[in-house]
């Protein structure tokens, strides 16, 4: 019987191809669909894991975890300088780091942090070290530059109206290992450096605080000039770096790329801050901290975790939409076979009434129709899978080379029921045909 | 070898005046070589559907050899029919895609009868009805090897009759000639009963037994004297 459904499906094999190539379409469209929503929620978790809970100045929560976790570009509103004294003094915090954004290197990302952060969030390195003196850096995994290399920063993206910093550079004397997330095409630089980089002394642009909440979520920079100067001043004091006779406007006029690091901020008057992220003590007190800095009027804490669960829901309404439609398609997929299935028994009437008369039972006949469309069923499923999931791969692949982090394309055990209601389908839809065939009048079908 | 009897057939479609078919006594004897002849529409065809269960008659018993196929079920019937009847039609039902062998074990197997003996005996009689090569895939073949294989599927599983509708109407003459020598040779044979509906005299000359319907009824019925 096998053999006869073969050499029947060989002879019908254009139309055979068809009906595989539609099912596999339509159920490549439904697997890609769920792969790749799983993927994203799963890659943008994977993100936000090393992502305790983020401090930032009252404005957009979401924003403020895009632009941590997945460095978006985007100008956040900044928050007091002391918040992050108090953070690194509070016994609940294990550590804190200053995040500031702004900058970029060929389309990398420029992250002013600190040690800490470095080497909180990281696997370790790849080659080099972490950043000692303020002109050193730590390129990410996926940042095309080699330990050595020297970089000079752009002020916002170039291409978007950005203008470079003249005279500053960087030599990158680290490379982290991958850690699948956005952060791995980031450069990481001391945040003093980037305070120094863009002038930015607590007392100097004391004037702008006024126009600050208005202006200052374009201009980001603007904000910390009117908290940092001062620290600066002082750091560079004690220092012993005569930068006085500099034009105090110049760019550079504080940066120095052989100053030591001073990442103890303690009485220290700091610039304002975009976010500060924070690794709690434990868990109870990651709740608590996040209690004390809401109560706070000008800070807010966030879990990024709990952030992306509202994005996941919104995510979650979208593929719900989506897979209706999926869903739509494969029942109208679903009714045009069963119609073609229905027509091509009508036309075989003749063969299939003579099989009977040489003697074929008619439970043989049942079989054979129901068999053949199965087959094809069963075959477009799979390639349907295999299609879908080859889709999803290559989706992320894209997103990952231009976002940085991976998409995880993954089966579920979930994705069993969904593959049993397929087959189960498969393997209804032909007993309607296969029964047309059964119930078909043996005489009239050999007189045609 | 079987023997048929029609007792009081009759057979109606609604909206015509006159009944299709109604044969209130017929006997053919195990062995006997049958011609049925007629114009068109006067009933063969549905006479050789009766006689072989592919239909039911309103009225009347077909018994073969006592048993009252007209009494069993459809399944029952084709069960029947698998067994014991040799089917030989004008057209030649042949499935494109199978080899000449496969075609004449298709209904054998797809009824699960194809054993060891059987394989054999298809491979026999494809020999006996003058084919090659039985591996030969049946789209490249002669009408009149078509034809010889559809023969070679009706003998398969040594039936007690070979019922042939219009076996040489799609040949020409030779290939005519020669298939329905290797009927009646075949028959001969393996001992079957043999009933063969055509209107080709060169074939019907050479049944000694010839009945003649018109109109739904048999309107003669010869028996030639052989030596």
């Amino acid at each position: 019987m096998l053999r006869f459904i073969f050499a029947d499906l060989r002879h019908f094999r254009l139309g055979a191809l068809v009906v595989v190539v539609l099912i596999a379409l339509s159920v490549a469209l439904g697997t890609a669909v769920t792969l790749q929503e799983r993927a994203l929620r799963l890659g943008s978790a994977r993100a936000s894991e090393k992502f305790d809970l983020v401090v930032g100045a009252p404005g957009s929560e979401t924003q403020l975890v895009l632009s941590t976790v997945f460095l978006q570009t985007a100008a956040l509103p900044l928050m007091p300088g002391d918040v992050l004294t108090s953070l690194t003094e509070d016994p609940r915090v294990a550590w804190a780091a200053p995040v500031g954004f702004g900058d970029s290197h060929a389309g990398y990302p420029i992250v002013g942090t600190t040690t800490a952060l470095v080497n909180g969030t990281s696997q370790g390195f790849l080659t080099g070290r972490v950043f000692a003196a303020e002109g050193e850096a730590v390129a990410g995994a996926a940042v095309n530059l080699a330990e050595g290399e020297t970089i000079t920063p752009t002020h916002g993206q170039l291409g978007q109206g950005g203008h470079s910093h003249g005279g500053i550079s960087y030599r990158i004397v680290g490379k982290l290992q991958p850690t699948g997330t956005p952060w791995d095409r980031a450069i990481l630089v001391p945040i003093q450096a980037v305070w120094h980089v863009h002038d930015l002394e607590a007392g100097h642009a004391h004037e702008e605080e006024g126009h600050a909440d208005s202006d200052g979520a374009e201009h980001d920079h603007d904000h910390r000039h009117a908290a940092a100067k001062e620290a600066a001043h002082e750091d560079h004091g004690s220092a012993g770096k005569a930068h006085e006779d500099h034009d105090a406007d110049h760019e550079d006029v504080l940066f120095d790329p052989d100053a030591p690091l001073a990442e103890d901020w303690h009485g220290r008057d700091l610039p304002g801050l975009p976010a500060i992220l924070v690794k709690p003590v434990s868990f109870a007190d990651a709740y608590k901290l996040r209690q004390s800095y809401r109560e706070r009027p000008d800070t807010v804490a966030v879990f990024p975790g709990e952030v992306l669960t509202g994005l996941y829901a919104m995510l979650g309404d979208a593929r719900q939409v989506l897979a209706a439609v999926v869903t739509g398609t494969q029942a109208l997929i679903a009714a045009a076979l069963l119609l073609v299935a229905v027509i091509h028994v009508g036309q075989r009437r003749r063969q299939i009434g003579a099989l009977r008369a040489f003697g074929a039972p008619r439970g043989a006949i049942f079989s054979i129709v129901w068999g053949e469309l199965f087959a094809l069923f069963a075959i477009g499923i799979a390639v349907g899978l295999a299609l879908g999931y080859l889709a999803a791969v290559l989706m992320s692949r894209a997103f990952a080379m231009r976002q940085g982090f991976a998409l995880p394309v993954e089966f579920a055990p979930e994705d069993l029921v969904g593959l049993a209601i397929l087959l189960v389908a498969a393997a209804l839809i032909p007993l309607l045909p296969a029964l047309l065939a059964w119930r078909q009048p043996l005489v009239s079908s050999l007189r045609g | 070898m079987l023997s048929l009897r029609l007792s009081g057939i009759g057979i109606r479609y609604p909206g015509l005046a006159g009944p299709v078919l109604h044969i209130d006594s017929l006997d053919i004897a195990a062995g006997a070589r049958v011609a049925l002849t007629g114009p068109s529409g006067s009933g063969k065809s549905t006479l050789v559907n009766v006689i072989t269960g592919l239909m039911r008659p309103d009225t009347g018993q077909v018994l073969w050899d006592g048993t009252d196929i007209a009494s069993l079920a459809e399944g029952a019937r084709d069960r029947w029919r698998g067994r014991n009847v040799g089917l030989v039609m004008q057209d030649f039902h042949l499935f494109p895609g199978l080899s000449a062998l496969e075609n004449v074990l298709l209904p054998a197997r797809l009824a699960r009868a194809a054993d060891r003996g059987l394989i054999a005996r298809a491979g026999m009689l494809l020999e006996q009805v003058g084919l090659r090569r039985p591996d030969q895939s049946v789209e490249t073949m002669s009408r009149g090897e078509m034809q010889r294989v559809a023969v070679a599927r009706a003998l398969l599983r040594g039936p007690g009759v070979i019922v042939a509708d219009e076996p040489t109407a799609s040949l020409d003459p030779a290939n005519g000639a020669a298939i329905g020598a290797l009927l009646l040779d075949l028959s001969a044979r393996y001992g079957t009963t043999l009933i063969v509906v055509s209107h080709d005299p060169r074939l019907t000359a050479l049944l000694p037994r010839r009945i003649a319907l018109a109109d739904g009824g048999i309107v003669s019925d010869t028996v030639e004297e052989q030596a």
